[in-house]
């Protein structure tokens, strides 16, 4: 076996320990690298910035714990910018599994923000359906929710006062893991209620979205942890996201080096192959 | 019974399909009440699917244990696990003085099931989702390799957007988020929108043959 050959049959615990350590390290000691700014990234917070204060925005959380590290952090920054605007916030999940998640981050940054439930926020958990809770929330909302995550009457909630279907809010947010996500909510939704529509996901689903963010389908997009860290960017709150970015630069150029030092490995035994064959 | 099977189905699935079909261009009050009606029920039909998933995964798991099939022991485990957190999810909290009714917070105040939710459920997605990196890598090692042209295109398309995507790769070679933009925004969402139109004309197609009782394989049993 030449060196080569071994070299690529390597123990993958090897591979495991080098990428172990490209995410710890950063971590421990950050460099702090430079984030320049997307213009699908900015598209969001300029439309954010654009409302006037009391506008309504509803931000729709969907996505379980797997997708946490990616979409948590854009939750906070988005939150926090909404709560900053005073925007009245309504916010909800489709996917069972993220209810708690999606309850512990409004009302952390809610709380953080000082602002009262019922009043300046609502949290209106999860309905059953999938595409058919966007079509009836855009036909009545108080249909598709009678109460909010805490049992209160949605018709009763003061931060509602004047919306009655999704035709009255002003900017609907996405943070999708996959299906049910930003797809469904432009084609059962913005299509027919014609509310303006941005989408946030994680980094794997981001390049299949391009072509509704090209097409003005969603006016702008927020990519994975990349994403998360130039919006924290932009409202001047640098947290989670933008810490992890040095993580990411250690993890994405371990796996550079790795393709690299792999194709080196395949083509010197090929060539040697040739030469054993030629001679 | 035929009637009821096979005619009635059909007979449905063309009345409402072709009535819902129209509807979205129809915006008459009467036709707007029509879809609130009716997507309540799509809602409430969906609360039943989470009853016979449930109801599925129990029976799945109770014959396997029954059977003493290889790996019974795991779904020993996802029953207790199940129980637990079923009855986590309806118990009653003496700290909110009422029941729980599947809720992580009652007032602020975290429930016994919004613990198994909190530490349980949200690490234990995280860490499986996490594991991926690694593999990713130790795939990328053993696979990414040039073997013909189209391979070294995806190659080298690869690593200008591993590049581009992260503040390091923009800061040793400037250039490399700009071409990253363009690959996302001109080769990628081209490529996309192709295969978005297929799918969507694949989607008519199909639903033109559910509505028009061409495609039956919905109504199960496979003999007519």
């Amino acid at each position: 076996m030449t060196v080569a050959e071994r070299m690529l049959s390597i123990d993958r615990r090897i591979i495991f320990l080098m990428i172990g350590l490209c995410t710890l390290i950063p971590l421990l000691y950050p460099v702090g690298l430079a984030i320049k700014v997307s213009p699908e990234v900015r598209a969001v917070y300029d439309y954010m910035e654009s409302l006037p204060e009391g506008s309504v925005f509803l931000l729709s959380l969907d996505f379980d714990p797997a997708s946490k590290p990616e979409l948590y952090p854009q939750a906070v920054a988005l939150l926090r910018h909404a709560f900053k605007k005073n925007l009245r916030v309504i916010a909800m999940t489709l996917w069972l599994p993220g209810t708690g998640m999606a309850d512990e981050v409004v009302s952390r940054v809610a709380r953080e923000s000082e602002k009262t439930a019922g009043r300046d926020y609502a949290f209106l958990g999860w309905s059953p359906g999938g595409s058919s809770v966007i079509i009836n929330m855009g036909q009545d909302l108080y249909k598709a929710f009678p109460t909010d995550y805490n049992n209160q009457p949605t018709k009763d909630l003061e931060v509602l006062r004047g919306v009655q279907s999704l035709r009255d809010v002003n900017y609907v947010v996405s943070l999708a893991a996959g299906t049910t996500g930003i797809e469904t909510w432009y084609v059962f939704g913005k299509d027919k209620y014609k509310f303006e529509l941005g989408g946030g996901c994680t980094g794997v689903i981001a390049p299949g979205l391009y072509p509704l963010l090209r097409s003005g389908q969603i006016n702008g997009l927020i990519g994975g942890l990349r994403g998360a860290a130039e919006y924290e960017v932009l409202i001047g709150r640098k947290d989670i996201a933008v810490a992890g970015m040095d993580a990411q630069s250690a993890t994405h150029f371990a796996i550079i080096l790795l393709a690299i030092l792999c194709n080196v490995f395949y083509f010197s035994i090929r060539t040697s192959r040739k030469a054993v064959g030629q001679n | 019974m035929t009637f009821l099977r096979r005619q009635l189905p059909l007979l449905i699935t063309f009345v409402t399909g072709i009535l819902f079909a129209v509807q979205y261009y129809v915006p008459h009050p009467l036709s707007e009440q029509m879809l609130t009606s009716v997507s309540k029920w799509l809602q409430i039909i969906g609360g039943f699917a989470l009853v016979l998933g449930v109801t599925s995964l129990f029976h799945i798991h109770a014959v396997k244990i029954r059977r003493r099939e290889s790996g019974w022991g795991y779904s020993v485990v996802l029953y207790a696990a199940i129980v637990a957190t079923m009855a986590a999810g309806f118990g009653y909290s003496p700290a909110a003085g009422q029941w729980i009714n599947g809720k992580e917070t009652i007032k602020g105040a975290m429930t016994a099931f919004g613990w198994v939710y909190a530490y349980m459920m949200v690490p234990l997605q995280g860490t499986m989702f996490a594991i991926l990196a690694f593999f990713i890598a130790s795939a990328a090692y053993r696979s990414f390799r040039a073997r013909s042209r189209e391979a070294a295109v995806l190659l080298i398309a690869a690593v200008i957007v591993m590049l581009g995507r992260v503040p390091l790769g923009e800061h040793l070679i400037p250039i490399s988020g700009d071409i990253t933009q363009w690959i996302l925004n001109v080769l990628n969402a081209s490529v996309r929108r192709a295969i978005l139109i297929g799918i969507s004309l694949g989607a008519v197609a199909l639903s033109l043959k559910i509505i028009f009782g061409v495609e039956r394989a919905y109504l199960g049993g496979g003999k007519e």
